[in-house]
């Protein structure tokens, strides 16, 4: 995918650059109003990364730009302002989805992958894992057509990890995209591995869970 | 109870009182100036006796032959009657005029007498007219039932006229409570137009109230200004330095060192993430800005956190169990300031619970209220520390569990917002919180 990322602090502009290159992405960076503008006119992207206090201006005046230019591409507002009007205001605009900084890169990319498999640019749904059929859109997981019962939580952690397969997971991030950043409670990454442990118990009756790898002192990861 | 109503009643009452002492003291009155009356005709009617008597003489009512026998006359319907006898010299009389009992043809009638002594040719005679009370009975009963169906009617008709009057006067007065008073919380909804009255006292609580409005709107859009800025500043950072951290986490040649290391770095990380959302949300909060536009399924909850707390719960040998949950609708709030609210209450009760102890929860319908309980085993906060929780004090840190300080300071601080009353109190080993929700 082409992506713009438009953000002024350029050093969490390459670092967000350099993660979709790694995920096989083509990123162009700007970090002016005036730039992106440009951008927009001249080139066409699958996905716009649009953050909104820059230094010409502010960010959501863009949108208009990106309706007129970009018809099919997907916008994510990446901001570190707080106002609620900004939120609604850019969803309103044209906005596919609101991410507030700090966030993970990984949630990033799960949110991308979310907008993507709404708006049916991605084929593939579904993901097997050693036999079992782990949906990405829905709260679903079958192994030989036998459906596997989970919780709601177990759903969401078990499809946010297949998501970023082949990754190391730590319990802080996957508890980040549980419960967001307000649960007031530092041992929460321990209830991390509760539910990894219930994940595991539920899904080994059915087969082996090689798959779910635990990675010493670090956290998860999904091997495919 | 509304000013409206108070004088309302006020009024009533006054007017009631009022009346009330009329209708006591009308029959003294009207008694007091009907006997008045009848006295100076009962005088009247003694001069036109002594005028008789000149013209025709004392025979023509006692005679010569039997004087003892005296004169008596009264009329048909024995209203009025005359009567003079012949006394000894030296009687006295006690009193001129009195209510007394006769009893004529066997019948006791009260009257109101006039009694006098007439010295008539060297002889001493006593005169005695009299006017029959039942007049004076019959006029007082008729005016007690005309002052009584009077003061029905006027306290009927001056309670419509007061209530229409008062609604009238007060109008101005409503608008300023239901336009302006109430968003004296949520001032960027306030609305400075000019509430027309012709009542002075109005017209300048109105501007007093609008001028007050203005400031605070300006002092909350400086804060609001601030806390965008000073999330900017504070949030910029912590991304970068997350996505650098991120970033290490993909090499697969780190050594345990460095694993651990770089755990240690998320950790703090996380750490310092949450203490800035925390205090953000709680500025935010503080500064209403959030939206309360949204309805929320408390019940639906409910379910939610139990099944998403139930498996933790069980893990650590804690019974998470609930009672009745009946449905309810909360409207016009933020839902996910609502959730925010209730899974930190949650959250504080399993942190807290004792070992293998107990964590119950219901949601109960109240007529005025609906009312989420969650009661723990455990030792509970002290109430003297809550109390500065609630009043913004402190953050309360447990610095031996090592847990962060925000929880009951968000829960309190929202409920706040969303007009969600707390009640957190701790007795005998138990723990118990309630949230009380406003029906309407």
């Amino acid at each position: 995918m082409r992506i713009l990322l438009v953000e002024d602090e350029r050093e969490l502009a390459k670092e967000i650059g350099d993660f979709l290159q790694s995920e096989h992405h083509i990123v162009d960076s700007v970090g002016l109003i005036k730039d992106t503008s440009e951008n927009l006119a001249a080139n066409s992207y699958d996905f716009i990364l649009l953050d909104l206090g820059l230094p010409d201006g502010d960010g959501l005046e863009l949108l208009g730009d990106i309706q007129r230019y970009q018809k099919d591409a997907s916008v994510i507002i990446l901001t570190a302002r707080t106002e609620v009007g900004d939120k609604i205001l850019g969803l309103e605009s044209g906005a596919d989805d609101y991410l507030s900084k700090p966030f993970s890169l990984l949630e990033l990319k799960a949110r991308m992958q979310a907008i993507l498999r709404r708006k049916g640019g991605w084929r593939k749904d579904t993901v097997n894992l050693g036999g079992f059929e782990i949906s990405l859109s829905q709260p679903s997981v079958h192994f030989q057509g036998q459906e596997i019962k989970l919780t709601r939580k177990e759903y969401v952690l078990l499809q946010f990890m297949v998501i970023n397969k082949n990754r190391v997971l730590n319990r802080f991030q996957l508890a980040e995209h549980l419960w967001g950043d307000h649960l007031d409670d530092d041992y929460q990454s321990n209830y991390i591995d509760v539910h990894v442990k219930n994940i595991r118990k539920k899904l080994s009756a059915f087969g082996p869970v090689d798959w779910l790898e635990t990675v010493r002192g670090l956290g998860y990861k999904v091997i495919s | 109870m509304k000013l409206f109503h108070k004088l309302l009643i006020f009024n009533l009452l006054g007017k009631g009182l009022f009346l009330l002492l009329f209708l006591m003291s009308g029959p003294y009155l009207l008694r007091y100036f009907i006997l008045k009356n009848t006295d100076r005709q009962l005088i009247q009617k003694k001069a036109e006796v002594l005028e008789l008597i000149e013209a025709d003489g004392i025979e023509s009512f006692i005679s010569n032959e039997n004087p003892e026998e005296g004169f008596g006359s009264y009329n048909i319907l024995k209203e009025e009657y005359i009567l003079l006898e012949k006394v000894d010299a030296g009687t006295v009389l006690q009193d001129s005029l009195s209510s007394v009992e006769r009893i004529i043809e066997g019948e006791e009638i009260s009257y109101r007498v006039y009694a006098d002594l007439l010295d008539i040719n060297g002889e001493i005679y006593l005169l005695e007219v009299g006017r029959s009370l039942s007049t004076i009975e019959q006029i007082e009963s008729i005016f007690f039932r005309i002052a009584i169906g009077i003061l029905f009617l006027f306290l009927g008709l001056s309670f419509i006229l007061d209530s229409a009057i008062s609604k009238r006067i007060m109008a101005p007065f409503n608008r300023i409570i239901r336009t302006k008073i109430s968003q004296i919380n949520e001032p960027q909804e306030f609305n400075d137009l000019p509430i027309s009255s012709t009542t002075l006292e109005f017209e300048i609580l109105d501007q007093a109230i609008s001028e007050m409005m203005k400031r605070i709107q300006k002092s909350f859009n400086q804060e609001r200004i601030f806390i965008s800025h000073a999330s900017h500043e504070l949030k910029t950072p912590i991304s970068v330095l997350q996505s650098k951290v991120e970033a290490l986490f993909v090499d697969e040649n780190l050594n345990a060192y460095q694993s651990e290391k770089l755990m240690e770095m998320q950790d703090s990380l996380q750490k310092m993430k949450k203490s800035v959302n925390a205090l953000l949300l709680l500025s935010k909060v503080n500064n209403a800005q959030f939206l309360k536009t949204e309805e929320v399924d408390l019940a639906k909850i409910l379910h939610d956190l139990i099944d998403d707390w139930g498996e933790i719960a069980e893990n650590r040998g804690i019974k998470l169990s609930h009672g009745k949950i009946d449905p309810f609708v909360f409207k016009n709030t933020n839902h996910s300031l609502c959730t925010m609210m209730i899974q930190n209450g949650l959250s504080n009760a399993v942190k807290y619970v004792s070992e293998e102890g107990e964590i119950w929860i219901s949601g109960l319908r109240h007529p005025d209220r609906y009312e989420i309980r969650i009661e723990n085993d455990g030792e509970g906060i002290d109430e003297k520390l809550l109390e500065q929780v609630r009043n913004g004090l402190v953050f309360l840190k447990d610095v031996n569990k090592e847990k962060s300080g925000f929880g009951l300071q968000i829960m309190h601080r929202i409920a706040t917002f969303l007009a969600v009353r707390i009640q957190l109190s701790s007795q005998d080993g138990k723990t118990t919180l309630v949230f009380s929700f406003p029906v309407s």
